[in-house]
């Protein structure tokens, strides 16, 4: 070993806490996350239907009523928890859910659908993450509102839980007005 | 009263701490041996009565103290009154200050004239570190915090947090990561001081590492026992940062082992182990730093107070900056030309430190890289599961293949070809087995066949190494049997742990099968070849929460009931929030594990089910690890008693 190499370690050091530094000096808010696409029109974007032979096309959808476009899969725990929340949006509510299958495989997402219950209007095919990276997608679950003119007016990102819930609910309300 | 007493004494605890290090500066023996003893005793005393009026507070539910009205409630059973003593940010600092004494302590008692110059040194960074943690808790999270008027209950507690294996998860875990502030302060010592002053110094700070090592492994583990049963997703790993924080100075505190063995035999390798010493004391540091700064988002998180995140940083600042200056400027110093042939037992630990060390940074870079792009981009990403599954356990292969191979080559050794012919029992061995296994299973995952071929490797060879020294010491093999190195019991039980863990870790993810159902009573489903009937769902009531219970037969193909198991949904009123307790079957080869999820009499439950085949190898492992630990811990304290005074 040359001896200047045994600087390596300190010279990285000092890279990360700068880094860090700079983080925690920023004002940032790690579970609240900004989103670009925030008061801008839906992405536009094709995908096939998990559930039929359906092509789905953004800019005939997103129209005309307030939509909910959830991103789920069922690799993803938090996504489970969160099923029964959209069930209740979607029956007690009756909100338009669009679902879109994340990295998932469709053969297990028709599964889970059938054995939980569909709360989804409907769900589409995003297996190469191409929708969820036009999205922002963080981590799974995440969950957008959008208005009835077709922008985006919301962006949760974790799971909607019992804590949430009303908070959720309320944002659609506020806004549907 | 009490709390009043518990504050006094966190300051007397900053005054002793203070005398500690300037004591450090004077330079006559016989003051410094008599003067050192009584600030040392001081020191620990007045911790003591701290800690334990604060957990006095929490005991008598004195809600007069801040962070006892906003964590604890008069229903809390007693044990998770102790442990929610540790249960929150405040508390958890003055027991991580606790532990940090008494590790403290246990340096001073190396004390004596022959080593004084390296172990004041010592004691003067331990005093350091203490001072920093000291006023951390006493600037920005005093427990001891007074609130008037008195409120008549407290706040509560998470109840997810309500449970015997978290109450000893974190006391164990500290453990670990402050006791490799020993092996950070010693390694520096032995940096400063000349080099007569050196005495041993890597023979003091072996048992301190042993030591933080073993309970760290067991403090993980009982953390990750909690996760697999608490939180009902019928895992027990989820690549969470803070599990990472845990993990990262585990692998390199197990790095740090190896390569003090090496120093102690080949006095080789010495620069690793100081630059892994201060490595290892820094990352126990930061994840403190990430748990508590609310950097990043995780389950663990305490609080989001930046101020605690600026405070924490700037001494991670101090010391790292101190440390890995130090090491730039004198670790060449320690470094020994001797030449390292690649198949001895010293080439194959240094072939395992740098692995260690890779692991080490590529889960440090998973961990990081969401926070770096941030910086750089301000785009917010994740790094999950996928790319630590895909990252870590390649190159988690060749230490794995080395670590069966390390015991039985001996030190320096040149003749290895020869040895290398010893290795063919223990390849068949590790064949047969896993074709037996791989039939019993009936399942061909390419994953499971290289876990298992690890598992097995490891396995034999300490199997088969045993054997050749009970074949020699009862003189059965009158062959030349003396091939295989003599091996210390610590170490066979610590890797034979590390083979019974793969085993678990291997079953458990390959193989795990998971059934998500939506049951009524008397409902029945499948899973691998067990029947479960739901029998019914009843109300119990117990001390601070009511839950519901579900009740399900397991029966086996032939119809024979084998097991009960009764999930349970529980719901604090206190702490308005509700968990899920999963309900387990254990045996040797597979965990039968139900979780209730939501649901009503009419519509139907949502049951989760999982098959979590060889889970109970994992914590088989863990305690076989540990136990190994301990034996070499006694060792090597032998060893430091046996240096003449």
């Amino acid at each position: 070993m040359k001896n200047k190499t045994l600087i390596i370690p300190a010279i990285l050091f000092f890279f990360i806490l700068f880094i860090l530094f700079y983080l925690l000096l920023i004002d940032r808010k790690p579970s609240e996350l900004p989103s670009v696409l925030i008061n801008k029109k839906v992405p536009v974007f094709k995908a096939e239907s998990l559930l039929n032979d359906n092509i789905f096309i953004s800019e005939k959808e997103f129209k005309n009523e307030l939509t909910i476009v959830n991103f789920f899969a069922t690799w993803c725990k938090p996504c489970l928890d969160e099923h029964v929340y959209l069930k209740k949006l979607s029956i007690g509510e009756n909100l338009k859910i669009i679902g879109i299958n994340y990295k998932d495989d469709p053969k297990k997402a028709i599964k889970w659908l059938k054995e939980l219950g569909n709360p989804y209007y409907d769900v589409l095919v995003d297996y190469d993450a191409r929708i969820g990276i036009d999205w922002g997608v963080y981590g799974l679950p995440e969950t957008f509102i959008i208005n009835s003119k077709g922008i985006i007016k919301y962006r949760l990102v974790g799971p909607i839980t019992e804590k949430n819930y009303n908070m959720f609910k309320l944002k659609i309300i506020e806004i549907n007005q | 009263m009490i709390p009043f007493f518990g504050n006094l004494a966190l300051w007397l605890s900053l005054f002793f701490a203070s005398l500690q290090f300037i004591l450090a500066y004077n330079q006559n023996p016989n003051l410094l041996l008599r003067f050192n003893n009584i600030v040392n005793k001081g020191l620990l005393i007045s911790i003591l009565i701290s800690f334990f009026s604060l957990m006095y507070c929490h005991i008598i539910s004195d809600f007069s103290v801040l962070n006892v009205f906003q964590n604890s409630h008069t229903t809390k059973p007693l044990l998770y009154k102790i442990s929610g003593v540790w249960g929150n940010h405040e508390g958890s600092m003055l027991l991580w200050i606790l532990v940090l004494i008494i590790f403290n302590y246990f340096i001073h008692k190396l004390f004596n004239k022959k080593n004084l110059a390296l172990l004041s040194k010592a004691l003067e960074v331990q005093a350091l570190i203490i001072i920093g943690f000291l006023l951390f808790s006493i600037l920005t999270s005093n427990p001891f915090e007074i609130i008037f008027p008195v409120p008549s209950n407290g706040l509560g507690f998470n109840p997810l947090l309500q449970d015997p294996a978290l109450a000893i998860h974190p006391p164990l875990l500290y453990i670990g990561y402050v006791g490799f502030s020993a092996a950070f302060s010693l390694g520096i010592a032995s940096m400063s001081v000349s080099k007569k002053e050196r005495v041993n110094w890597h023979s003091y700070m072996k048992p301190f590492v042993v030591a933080a090592w073993s309970f760290l492994t067991l403090g993980i583990a009982l953390g990750s026992i909690w996760a697999y049963y608490e939180l009902g997703w019928g895992g027990w790993w989820f690549w969470d940062p803070v599990e990472n924080a845990s993990l990262m100075p585990w692998l390199l505190g197990t790095a740090l082992i190896h390569s003090l063995i090496t120093v102690e035999k080949k006095k080789s390798l010495q620069t690793w182990v100081l630059l892994l010493s201060i490595l290892t004391f820094l990352l126990s540091v930061t994840g403190t730093f990430l748990v508590r700064s609310g950097i990043l988002t995780s389950v663990h998180t305490f609080a989001l107070d930046p101020e605690r995140g600026i405070y924490i940083l700037a001494f991670i600042a101090l010391l790292g900056g101190y440390s890995l200056l130090l090491y730039g400027l004198k670790s060449k110093n320690f470094l020994n030309k001797n030449y390292l042939s690649f198949l001895s037992r010293e080439g194959l630990i240094l072939a395992n430190n740098i692995i260690m060390m890779t692991v080490c940074a590529t889960v440090f870079l998973g961990t990081m890289y969401p926070l770096l792009i941030e910086a750089f981009s301000n785009n917010k990403i994740s790094v999950g599961e996928p790319y630590f599954n895909s990252t870590v356990v390649p190159i988690m292969i060749p230490a794995i293949l080395i670590m069966g191979i390390g015991p039985i080559l001996s030190w320096g050794d040149k003749s290895t070809k020869k040895k290398l012919k010893i290795l063919s029992p223990a390849i068949f061995l590790t064949f047969i087995s896993t074709i037996i296994f791989i039939w019993l299973y009936n399942s061909f995952n390419l994953f499971g066949i290289i876990g298992i071929v690890m598992s097995f490797w490891i396995i034999s060879n300490i199997i088969l190494a045993q054997i050749q020294h009970f074949q020699k010491k009862f003189n059965i093999n009158k062959i030349k049997t003396n091939i295989i190195p003599k091996s210390s019991l610590g170490m066979t039980l610590a890797h034979l742990g590390i083979g019974l863990l793969i085993l678990g870790i291997t079953g458990s993810s390959v193989w795990q099968k998971e059934k998500i159902v939506k049951m009524n009573i008397n409902d029945e489903t499948f899973i691998h070849d067990y029947k479960i009937v739901f029998k019914e769902v009843k109300k119990n009531i117990g001390p601070n929460y009511i839950a519901l219970q579900g009740n399900f037969l397991i029966y086996t193909k032939n119809n024979q009931l084998i097991a009960e198991l009764k999930p349970e949904n529980r719901f604090y009123p206190v702490a308005q929030n509700s968990t899920t307790e999963a309900s387990i079957h254990t045996n040797i080869f597979r965990d039968l594990y139900i979780v209730l999820g939501d649901g009503d009499i009419n519509n139907g439950w949502i049951i989760r089910i999982y098959y979590n085949p060889l889970v109970i190898w994992i914590w088989i492992g863990v305690v076989t690890i540990f136990a190994g630990g301990l034996f070499s811990l006694k060792k090597n304290i032998g060893i430091i008693k046996k240096i003449p005074a």
